[in-house]
């Protein structure tokens, strides 16, 4: 459990770096205080719990090999990180043009629910060196219950990271720094898009 | 009569204009040559003499006649072009490729861009080290001495700094000139933030990943430089990017709109040259008494720094390069050089002159070694 613990704090500040560039302009680019941030952070944070659980039981049930399989590692990254550059960009655009849609999910969309739910979905499976040790953790545990605490302890510990953004919310803002906020959302998505693309068609290439 | 008058009044006559430009002949002379010009070689003291006066016959045509922007971007774009000429030239010789690998990177080989600047700061303030693959001091380009050029200019200059000194900037206002008309005229005002946006990515992405994300990722002026050698989908990837931005924002969107678009919608460095336009002593004014509200200014404007509320206000954004092209645009001569601290419809003349004198001795400077050398290079051909 400690050593789980220590190497999500570990490794806690590249998850926080990955995810700031779409965090920092995403809080810049909405009109949140400190209440929704916190908020967004939850949803944010619970989702990655729940995707390392998801993570524990398969790694448990199926052993480390399917995590070791080159196109699990990059193609299944690949298209998460095309998945979530596209509601980036979508967002950035809608929330220049307000667009009038009756389908649910554009609102959803546009009123950024859905986006820190991707957010934990994509930074949980981005597979990071740490991840695939602690992937090798709950692979290696006799029950299933030890894999989730191993899990649980990692997710702890790369959390606290997390702990001081909602703070973010005081900072007075002004309408600059929500169109900037705007426009680097967008561009966090083609960033993402670029590393989706790259990703795919290297582990395509590549086997 | 009196609007006669004011049209002309940047315009000197001959002997004057001259002797404006004495200090510009003789300090560019020094700089140029050391003070003492070396003719043992043919062709490199042909160059320096031919460059010497070309430079010193721009800036006595700005007095003389009045007009600084269609002199100044003679010099930028001659500037960018053989900039890029020297260094791909430079790169042949040294490493037969315009491409570099990953040992140069090792062996920190790689010339120094102003560029990196915005990168460097968080890595530089949170690790104590500097995230680029260059030379401190010595070298070709090393980075201490390209800081501190580029933090004075910045001081000195503002935003000056992308029309008087920027290596690549010559680029896109050369595109910029290239149609009569534009194409595009509708351009949504949100998007002069952009280079902003990408301000704040690059630094956070470079304090992510520890390297220079900008020069890896973006840069379009890589496609005329130097680029990392195409080994594997990523860097083909790199490659695809900088080729792309390089034919839509530095040439196709610049002929389109007959504006600055890559200075406009991406450099980061330009967006904090914008922030020091706040402090810089030299500022472009609008005499309100004297604006008829034409804005033929904010049609010309190739950053965006104009518009018409603006104008109504007599304000200038901090976008602006003092390029000069709106002044020279007015027809009333109600948009001028100043000074910070002085009131707009004063003094034109005087601010106009010194700040000429410090803009161009600048980019005379700066520029002078590059052209020197394509220069060289051309006679080398010839003869």
């Amino acid at each position: 459990m400690s050593e789980a613990f220590i190497l999500g704090l570990s490794s806690g500040s590249a998850c926080l770096a990955t995810c700031g560039i779409v965090m920092f302009p995403f809080f810049m680019a909405g009109s949140a205080g400190m209440k929704k941030i916190a908020w967004d952070l939850s949803v944010f944070l619970l989702t990655r719990l729940l995707v390392y659980f998801t993570l524990a039981t398969l790694s448990w049930y199926f052993g480390q090999a399917i995590f070791g399989n080159p196109l699990v590692r990059t193609i299944v990254p690949g298209i998460l990180y095309i998945m979530f550059a596209i509601m980036l960009v979508w967002y950035s655009i809608s929330k220049n043009h307000n667009p009038v849609c009756p389908a649910k999910i554009v609102n959803t969309v546009n009123n950024h629910r859905i986006v820190p739910v991707f957010l934990g979905v994509v930074n949980s499976l981005g597979f990071c060196p740490a991840l695939f040790i602690i992937l090798t953790k709950g692979a290696t545990q006799g029950t299933l219950v030890q894999s989730y605490l191993a899990f649980i302890a990692f997710f702890i510990g790369s959390s606290l990271w997390f702990i001081p953004l909602p703070l973010a919310g005081r900072i007075r803002k002004k309408e600059v720094l929500t169109k900037i906020g705007i426009l680097a959302t967008g561009l966090a998505g083609i960033i993402f898009m670029i590393k989706g693309l790259t990703n795919l068609i290297g582990g395509l290439i590549n086997g | 009569m009196d609007n006669i008058l004011t049209i002309v009044g940047m315009q000197k006559s001959f002997g004057k204009s001259l002797l404006y430009s004495l200090p510009m002949f003789l300090i560019s002379f020094m700089f140029l040559t050391g003070g003492r010009p070396d003719f043992s070689n043919p062709a490199s003291g042909i160059a320096l003499m031919v460059v010497f006066l070309f430079v010193n016959l721009l800036y006595f045509l700005m007095h003389y006649t009045g007009k600084t922007d269609r002199f100044r971007a003679v010099l930028f774009i001659i500037f960018a072009l053989s900039l890029s000429y020297t260094l791909i030239h430079n790169m042949l010789e040294v490493r037969k490729s315009m491409s570099f690998n990953q040992a140069d990177i090792l062996e920190c080989k790689i010339p120094f861009c102003h560029l990196v600047i915005p990168m460097m700061l968080l890595p530089a303030a949170f690790t104590k080290s500097i995230i680029f693959p260059g030379s401190i001091i010595g070298g070709f380009a090393n980075i201490s001495a390209m800081v501190v050029l580029w933090l004075g200019a910045t001081l000195v200059l503002g935003r000056g700094f992308c029309s008087w000194g920027c290596f690549y900037g010559g680029w896109d206002d050369g595109f910029s000139r290239v149609r009569k008309r534009r194409a595009i005229k509708q351009i949504s005002d949100l998007w002069k933030w952009m280079p902003f946006a990408v301000l704040l990515m690059v630094m956070l992405t470079a304090a992510l990943s520890l390297t220079p994300t900008y020069c890896s990722w973006i840069c379009p002026f890589k496609a005329v430089t130097e680029f990392e050698q195409v080994t594997s989908v990523e860097s083909a990837t790199k490659a695809g990017i900088f080729l792309s931005l390089f034919g839509g924002l530095v040439v196709v969107l610049p002929v389109m709109t007959r504006k600055r678009t890559q200075c406009s919608f991406l450099c980061p460095l330009g967006a904090i040259s914008s922030l020091s336009n706040k402090i810089t002593p030299f500022t472009v004014k609008i005499d309100k008494t004297a604006c008829t509200e034409c804005y033929k200014c904010v049609e010309v404007c190739p950053l965006f720094a104009l518009s018409k509320e603006g104008i109504k206000e007599g304000e200038v954004s901090l976008f602006c390069s003092k390029c000069g092209k709106c002044i020279d645009a007015c027809p009333k001569k109600a948009i001028h050089y100043g000074i910070r601290g002085i009131p707009a419809g004063t003094m034109k003349n005087f601010s106009r002159n010194l700040f000429l004198f410090v803009s161009f001795l600048f980019m005379a400077v700066f520029s002078s070694g590059p052209i020197i050398n394509t220069l060289q290079g051309v006679l080398k051909l010839i003869f």
